[in-house]
């Protein structure tokens, strides 16, 4: 916007004031060189443009938005059913899936009507040749109208359809027969993450189980789940990847390790780099990692069946990483070789299920834990393995009371 | 025995200052102002009836109004009575009360103690009486000051005009007002000294013979002129006072309209009056907020659409709904003051989708106050006349306030009276330290 009036301006100025004829130069110069600068960017900016490059990564951008469509369209039952060609076709029904899976990327998958849930039913009775221990069973609660993304300890991902895993025969649970997404050569599974409803969230944090988290706009993350890697967001060779969760940016991120030491921190206080987080003894590592803002308390339960539940606003938030972290049992109880095998926050309405040291997997009302502080059918005898809490769809409690007021 | 401080409570901007015999503090109460010795004379009322004052009462009013909810609704407010030759009726009288406005900005509050009519505002659902509403701001002044001195301050010497109003009657009662909210503010003793008196009490102390004086007092809201008669406090006498409501806020407007509209669009977008009219509220930095409704938006992104000047109605997109206009004023005003002291400066702001860069000379800020220029030399030249003398006879001129240190005005005043008469303050505010001094001798 420079006109010649303007300039003749600056020329009265240094007719009046010959001083500032110094300055003027030196403002113009400073400008001029700023602004060739800019123009070389946006020079750069245009090879990419005429040769392609841009319109790629455009290209990839808008797929992967497509994608992201695609998976909310799943998530609400709102893929475009065409009646004329197939005219048999039945809208899907929302189920709960119980997906028992390992480090080998075997995974078991049964079904099940939420609207018939008792506490403390047996789901599903484990049979196992090699003791579960050794194969760590991971549990994993999800809707049938799920989608899952298989991440591997290497960074890898594949994202699928609970749907496109086949089910599994409740009375004969064994890992000779298992879909297998299967690792590559020193690749091993380490979650399993359901991510329809990752496009509602601001922000992925990935944890790893000696203590390092990374954070990632959901947006950046989706982009690199096009790309099939998200990055093992490990640092140290004896690390591994655990897992990923979303929240929003003022969420509370807490993770949670097997000697009881817990982590709490804003998600947007937490590091974009792999940071390490906590510090963690030799033995020790992290079991859970999940978002506590929006839920009142916190249930962790012990391999030996205790359910400890905590206030979330026992959480004292972490001002530094490299922590100790807040321990949550006593020396005592550690020196007594307590360990927590899973912790969730958790609402009134919650369910939890538990995989018990012999195969056994029940089902439980996490309230009910809560006023207990145990397990019920838990066998001293008999450590628990693993635990997954998840939320029954409210449209099946209000099935529930219908059959209830039926049955009366 | 508490402190007993000078207030100025001025127009646009107010200050406090405290003298015990051997120097003047004037004291730096709006930390976050531009220049920390002054004060905005601005408050804001939020809808839970706390009180902000000075340049924290500006930016929570940007905060809590720059791309806020509004909900209108009809309220009834009165009724007009209409009388015609063989008829009378009555019609009611309604406005659009936007009843999520999150709080209420008050400006020029000295300006209300000269009218007659005005008796107060309500402010949501709370009455504020003059009184309460000068005293809320006079509580929040005093507060500020107690915590930089860490004494309690019981006693106040306010500025006052030469007069509030021709009318004695009003004048007085403006006084009791004033004094009344100094009361009510906390202050247990209050007392009064004209401003142009206030402004020549640290000058008079250097004076050793009797001598007629003008006092060119020019801050941020208005330029007051006196001549009197100074030296010795028996024989002072006022022969004549003038002003008039141009400062240094209406040469920040007059940069704005000159040199920053058209980094907004101004000129480049035609026939389109909706923009226009967006385009031309900038200099007014009160009304901006209420320029960021959901309406104005879909009209700039219409426009930008339309390739009617892309870039410069992003960039106004931008100070809009970016929350920039707190920053861009105070880059107008330290253009403005930089320009006292070099004959170039570069008005600079670079933000998201706005990069204003203007080079601008002081011959340029000159002739864009031009108009202001010859405004203020009439005031001048007709208060010299009112006091019955000729330039000649006026002994000495002292400047003080901000922009009396604008080199234009400093050669005015060379020019009409000559350059060794014009005599500059040594405090930044020579009112507000003149109060202090008044304080201090009515201890």
């Amino acid at each position: 916007m420079i006109s010649q009036d303007k300039i003749d301006e600056w020329i009265r100025e240094v007719q009046e004031r010959p001083a500032s004829a110094e300055l003027i130069i030196r403002y113009i110069a400073n400008r001029l060189s700023e602004l060739a600068s800019r123009e070389e960017e946006l020079a750069a900016e245009n090879i990419e443009l005429l040769s392609g490059r841009k319109v790629e990564n455009y290209e990839s951008r808008i797929a992967s938005l497509e994608y992201q469509l695609e998976l909310l369209k799943r998530q609400f039952a709102g893929e475009v059913i065409l009646p004329s060609a197939e005219p048999s076709m039945k809208p899907s029904v929302e189920t709960l899936n119980l997906l028992v899976y390992n480090h080998l990327g075997q995974v078991l998958r049964l079904e099940t009507d939420p609207v018939g849930l008792v506490p403390g039913q047996t789901l599903a009775q484990l049979h196992s040749e090699t003791p579960h221990e050794e194969l760590l069973p991971n549990l994993l609660v999800i809707s049938s109208l799920e989608e899952l993304l298989f991440i591997f300890d290497s960074g890898r991902t594949v994202a699928m359809p609970v749907a496109q895993i086949p089910l599994s025969d409740p009375e004969n649970l064994n890992w000779k027969q298992t879909f297998i997404q299967e690792p590559r050569i020193k690749e091993e599974l380490a979650a399993i993450q359901p991510i329809a409803k990752m496009t509602l969230y601001e922000a992925s944090v990935q944890a790893s189980r000696r203590g390092f988290v990374k954070k990632m706009k959901a947006s950046f993350l989706a982009a690199h789940i096009a790309e099939n890697y998200i990055g093992s967001g490990v640092k140290l060779p004896a690390d591994k990847t655990l897992g990923l969760t979303f929240g929003m940016s003022d969420d509370l991120f807490v993770m949670v390790s097997r000697e009881g030491y817990i982590f709490s921190m804003q998600v947007d206080r937490l590091p974009s780099a792999i940071e390490e987080v906590i510090r963690l003894g030799i033995t020790d590592h992290i079991v859970s990692a999940f978002m506590a803002t929006h839920k009142a308390s916190l249930l962790f339960i012990t391999q030996n069946g205790k359910a400890v539940h905590r206030d979330t606003s026992w959480l004292e938030a972490a001002g530094s990483f490299k922590t100790k972290g807040q321990p949550l049992l006593s020396k005592e109880r550690r020196e007594a070789g307590i360990r927590i095998i899973g912790a969730t926050p958790i609402e009134e309405e919650d369910w939890g299920v538990i995989l018990h040291g012999d195969g056994t997997i029940k089902v439980y009302q996490l309230s009910e834990l809560m006023a207990a502080g145990s397990v019920p059918a838990a066998q001293p005898s008999i450590s628990l393995l693993s635990f997954s809490s998840f939320h029954r769809p409210e449209a099946r409690q209000e099935q529930v009371s219908e059959k209830s007021a039926t049955r009366s | 025995m508490g402190l007993h401080v000078g207030i100025d409570f001025g127009t646009s901007n107010s200050g406090v200052a405290i003298y015990r015999g051997k120097k003047i503090h004037v004291l730096p109460i709006d930390a976050k102002n531009l220049v920390p010795e002054v004060v905005k004379t601005i408050l804001y009322i939020t809808r839970d009836y706390r009180h902000f004052i000075g340049q924290e009462a500006v930016e929570l009013y940007y905060k809590q109004n720059i791309n806020r909810q509004r909900r209108f609704v009809k309220k009834w407010t009165g009724e007009i009575d209409y009388h015609g030759a063989d008829m009378h009726y009555v019609r009611d009288v309604y406005v659009y009360v936007d009843e999520l406005q999150p709080g209420r900005l008050m400006q020029y509050i000295k300006t209300a103690l000269r009218s007659e009519k005005y008796t107060g505002t309500q402010v949501f659902g709370r009455f504020y009486s003059l009184s309460d509403i000068i005293s809320t701001y006079l509580h929040a002044l005093k507060h500020r000051a107690e915590s930089l001195l860490g004494e309690e301050i019981n006693g106040v010497t306010l500025g006052r005009p030469v007069s509030f109003s021709q009318n004695p009657d009003l004048d007085r009662k403006a006084q009791e007002t004033l004094q009344q909210a100094a009361i009510e503010a906390g202050f247990k003793q209050v007392d009064f000294e004209l401003e142009p008196i206030a402004a020549a009490l640290y000058y008079e102390l250097s004076l050793n013979k009797p001598q007629n004086v003008l006092i060119f007092d020019f801050g941020g809201g208005t330029l007051d002129l006196t001549v009197m008669h100074l030296g010795d406090p028996h024989t002072r006498r006022v022969f004549a006072s003038g002003g008039i409501s141009i400062a240094g806020s209406d040469f920040d407007r007059a940069i704005i309209q000159k040199r920053m509209l058209p980094h907004f669009g101004k000129g480049a977008v035609q026939q389109d009056p909706e923009i226009i009219s967006l385009i031309n509220i900038i200099p007014d930095w009160a009304a901006l907020p209420e320029l960021s409704t959901p309406l104005a938006k879909t009209a700039l992104e219409r426009a930008i659409q339309a390739k009617k000047s892309p870039v410069r109605l992003k960039a106004l997109e931008s100070l809009i709904f970016n929350d920039l206009a707190f920053s861009f004023y105070n880059m107008v005003e330290a253009t403005k003051i930089a320009l006292s002291s070099q004959g170039v400066v570069v008005a600079a702001m670079k933000e998201k989708d706005l990069d204003i860069w203007e080079l601008y000379t002081r011959s340029q800020f000159e002739k864009d106050i031009l108009e202001h220029q010859e405004q203020i030399e009439k005031v001048l030249m007709d208060t010299i006349s009112a006091s019955g003398m000729e330039p000649g006879q006026i002994d000495a001129v002292v400047k003080t306030g901000g922009s009396s240190n604008i080199p234009v005005f400093i050669e005015m005043l060379g020019r009409v009276f000559g350059p060794d008469k014009v005599r500059s303050s040594d405090v930044f505010n020579s009112v507000t330290a003149g109060l202090a001094i008044k304080a201090y001798q009515t201890m």
